[in-house]
């Protein structure tokens, strides 16, 4: 790091200020002509954000592929208007957005974020297209395809700011265990905390998986798939009123750190912990890494997760099952609360926020854009590929032909991600979305997998509906969520003896930084809405 | 001589300049234009120009916020610390390689010392994952197989400590010892002769010619390393911390991203990018004067 030219350290030290200015410096705004100048006469062009997952097959990129190629030749040449993807890497979303947004000049004519936080803050500072009007003009069928219910969550202060995605399944979560383990100890399957807590010592104990004492009877990380089971459980009833107030919302995910029981779930997690029954490294795994690893070589005995994860290709079961051809896992519903309810958060019917930033001048081709997915079959086809080639038709609903070859997957690549206006698919009613959402899995797999869905939606609770945003929701959402994983952390590292001191020290931390101010304006704005 | 005469004979000189100086005008003042932001409640749609001018609101913002302390605390311990532990482990290692008189060997040590300094922080953040995990990093499993207990290295915060100052030393103090070896060869050799004449043994011939003839480099160096130490790299704390540690993990760099690029408040991360930039300075011009002071040397 030492390099000669000492008096030039001077301009390096003030230099460290660049930090967060350099990006900016280039900013020159020109948000002078909006959107309403519809401009259909000549040819249009349209550049759309695609997410990269940096999973792209040799050859092929996230912004050019077979379904882009179908894009620019179905909607682009029709309507002459010239269709551009612009990739976005998607662990970067929300930082790479806001450099983008805060350029101006770069920045795509569609953009998207799972973030409400984020798509607030943009509205509040007046960087978004209103929709409304376009979408009376130009968007009928995905005004159709959308429904008011879903296009509400894309209002800010009661303007069509952004199009939210339509989400086909809201169920998130639900937990695993290792049947042979089970069947090798003479278990019952858990159905209860209690019953799923000896489980776990008994694995611990006997170690069925002869794993040579690194079993890890409960598989745990500090992603949400993860802990977010097992604390909702310990959430107390409450009424309608505290379950607004106390609720607060962080990076589009309710975080249930004031209401009634989360100490005691912590508390909880800490006595796991204490025990050996979870994962040591826990707090390390955010990314759920350590813990696919550890499913796919044998070593956990249960674990929750999101409800469709561990089914992917070369995801945690596929593993599994490589390394020990006899495991089964049974998909479970241990969790009980209070009221004898195995309650867990599900998503909120909507998926992300699609906006059009007020600097772009194609915000008419971009709701045309979002209206030519919702229409025939186009999504269909981004999300599900070819008939015959893909995917057979089974009652309406497309069913995945197994085994396809390199070139018929790589036609498939990006489907998700270019189908923008729906996560997940889509059918007349909730029956046949889950039944696609099945289908769309292996044979092998799909009874493991309805039974997870069936699990991932029971007793659900749904996330509180604001319909003023929470501003210190934006402001510090990013900051909370991290100190909430905090709080879970180090109050689960720590001697029992040395809980409640920790706890509470954290806790006053979280508050301090800006929790107490989202009760204060949550409390607000609930007296308001009286 | 006139200056077009001299200009006309030295021009070569003032051409290979102009590289230099356009990046510097270009990559280090220009973006000064942004500092502005600090005092204004930026908007991102209305740019630097556009926002709204709002005095030091940002930097009382910024002052009342208690994880700002925190940060700013690590950030002068984790530096500190390393200073401590970094800062002698190049010179000592450069002493060491030139005390060596196979070449070959000399300069195989060099190229193996040095690697680590190429390899980016998120691939070393993998390989400290990989070794020190406390279930199934290989140190703890050798341990535990030795029948030894396991070491939380990376979940506890001073088992963390040491093993972030470690990896520090691991990554810079091959590439550290360029300079010191540079200056040693600067060094007469007739000296080393003389005192070898004299019976002078290596220890005394190290502490009376080595250490003395490089001591102008091992004081800018430090200088340099005094100023620097209100700053600290971003990558480094962030791929080497994690959530159980971040009491100690959290610094200026770290926090300024989650203030700034994650929650977009760009107005409070470029007040803590000035404050580390005037206290930078201060603490550079304070270590050069007591440098200059104590022992002639000085860098400015």
């Amino acid at each position: 790091m030492a390099n000669g030219h000492s008096k030039g350290k001077l301009a390096l030290g003030l230099s460290a200020v660049l930090a967060s200015s350099v990006l900016l410096s280039a900013c020159s705004q020109n948000n002078s002509t909006s959107a309403s100048d519809g401009g259909s006469e000549q040819a249009g062009s349209l550049k759309i954000e695609v997410f990269d997952r940096g999973n792209a097959p040799a050859g092929l990129t996230a912004s050019d592929n077979f379904l882009t190629d179908y894009v620019k030749e179905s909607f682009g040449q029709p309507n002459n208007i010239d269709v551009e993807f612009v990739p976005i890497p998607r662990s970067e979303e929300v930082t790479k957005l806001n450099v983008l947004m805060a350029s101006g000049t770069d920045v795509p004519d569609i953009v998207f974020t799972y973030d409400s936080g984020t798509f607030n803050k943009y509205a509040e500072q007046g960087g978004l297209t209103d929709l409304t009007p376009l979408l009376d003009e130009y968007g009928p069928n995905l005004k159709a395809f959308l429904g008011e219910d879903t296009l509400k969550y894309g209002q800010y202060e009661g303007v069509q700011y952004s199009i939210p995605a339509k989400r086909s399944t809201v169920g998130k979560y639900a937990s695993f265990v290792r049947q042979d383990w089970l069947d090798k100890l003479g278990l019952p399957v858990p159905t209860t905390t209690e019953e799923l807590y000896n489980t776990l010592v008994a694995f611990k104990e006997k170690d069925p998986g002869e794993t040579g004492g690194k079993v890890i009877p409960l598989g745990m990380t500090i992603a949400p798939g993860q802990y977010e089971s097992l604390i909702w459980s310990f959430i107390q009833p409450v009424t309608e009123q505290e379950r607004f107030e106390l609720t607060q919302t962080l990076s589009s995910r309710d975080y249930p750190v004031l209401l009634p029981g989360f100490k005691d779930a912590v508390q909880y997690l800490n006595k796991l912990y204490n025990e050996g029954l979870i994962s040591k490294d826990f707090a390390l795994d955010e990314n759920k890494e350590t813990l696919t690893q550890n499913i796919g070589s044998g070593l956990v005995g249960a674990f929750s997760e999101d409800n469709d994860n561990i089914f992917y290709p070369e995801g945690a079961y596929d593993l599994l099952l490589q390394n020990h051809p006899d495991a089964v896992l049974t998909a479970i519903d241990p969790y009980t609360n209070s009221e004898g309810k195995h309650a867990k958060p599900v998503a909120a019917p909507n998926g992300m926020y699609i906006m059009v930033p007020k600097s772009s001048e194609h915000a008419v081709e971009a709701i045309k854009y979002l209206d030519w997915m919702a229409s025939e079959d186009h999504l269909m086809y981004i999300q599900n590929g070819i008939e015959g080639e893909h995917y057979t038709l089974e009652d309406g609903v497309p069913v995945a032909i197994p085994n396809l070859s390199a070139e018929s997957t790589n036609k498939l690549m990006g489907g998700g991600d270019i189908g923008i206006i729906a996560n997940g698919r889509i059918f007349e009613s909730q029956e046949k979305n889950n039944e696609a959402f099945v289908k769309s899995f292996k044979p092998d797999y799909q009874d493991i997998i309805a039974k997870s869905l069936d699990i991932s939606n029971t007793d659900a609770i749904e996330p509180v509906y604001t319909s003023r945003p929470i501003e210190a929701e934006s402001k510090y959402g990013t900051t909370l969520s991290e100190k909430a994983k905090q709080l879970i952390v180090k109050s689960a590292m720590v001697s029992p003896a040395e809980f409640d001191a920790t706890y509470e020290s954290m806790l006053k931390d979280y508050m301090g930084s800006g929790g107490q101010a989202i009760l204060d304006e949550r409390k607000a704005a609930y007296s308001e809405q009286q | 001589m006139g200056y077009a005469r001299y200009f006309r004979r030295n021009w070569q000189m003032y051409a290979l300049l102009v590289l230099p100086i356009t990046f510097f005008i270009i990559f280090k003042y220009g973006p000064m234009y942004g500092v502005q932001i600090a005092f204004k409640d930026f908007n991102f749609f209305r740019g630097i120009g556009g926002s709204e001018w709002i005095g030091l609101d940002g930097f009382r913002e910024v002052f009342a916020n208690h994880d700002f302390y925190l940060t700013l605390r690590n950030t002068l311990m984790l530096n500190f610390l390393d200073l401590i532990v970094s800062f002698p482990a190049p010179l000592i290692l450069a002493i060491m390689l030139f005390e060596l008189k196979v070449v070959w060997f000399k300069k195989l040590s060099q190229t193996i010392l040095y690697i680590p300094h190429f390899i980016s922080w998120v691939i070393i953040g993998g390989i400290v994952y990989q070794l020190f995990g406390t279930q199934s990093g290989m140190i703890n499993n050798l341990l535990m197989s030795l029948g030894f207990d396991a070491v939380p290295f990376l979940s506890e915060k001073n088992y963390w400590l040491i093993t972030y100052l470690l990896t520090g030393v691991w990554q810079s103090a091959g590439w550290g010892t360029i300079l010191y070896l540079a200056a040693l060869t600067g060094i007469n050799k007739e000296l080393f002769e003389a005192a070898e004449v004299d019976g002078a043994g290596r220890l005394k011939r190290i502490l009376h010619i080595t250490i003395p003839g490089i001591k102008p480099t091992i004081v800018t160096l430090l200088i340099i390393n005094l100023g620097n130490m209100i700053s600290i790299g971003f990558e480094r704390p962030f791929v080497i911390g994690n959530l159980a540690v971040r009491e100690y993990s959290d610094v200026l760099s770290t926090f300024v991203y989650r203030i700034g690029l994650e929650s977009g408040q760009y107005t409070l991360a470029t007040v803590v990018g000035l404050f580390q930039a005037v206290v930078g300075l201060i603490f550079l011009l304070a270590a050069n004067y007591i440098s200059k002071k104590l022992t002639d040397e000085s860098i400015l």
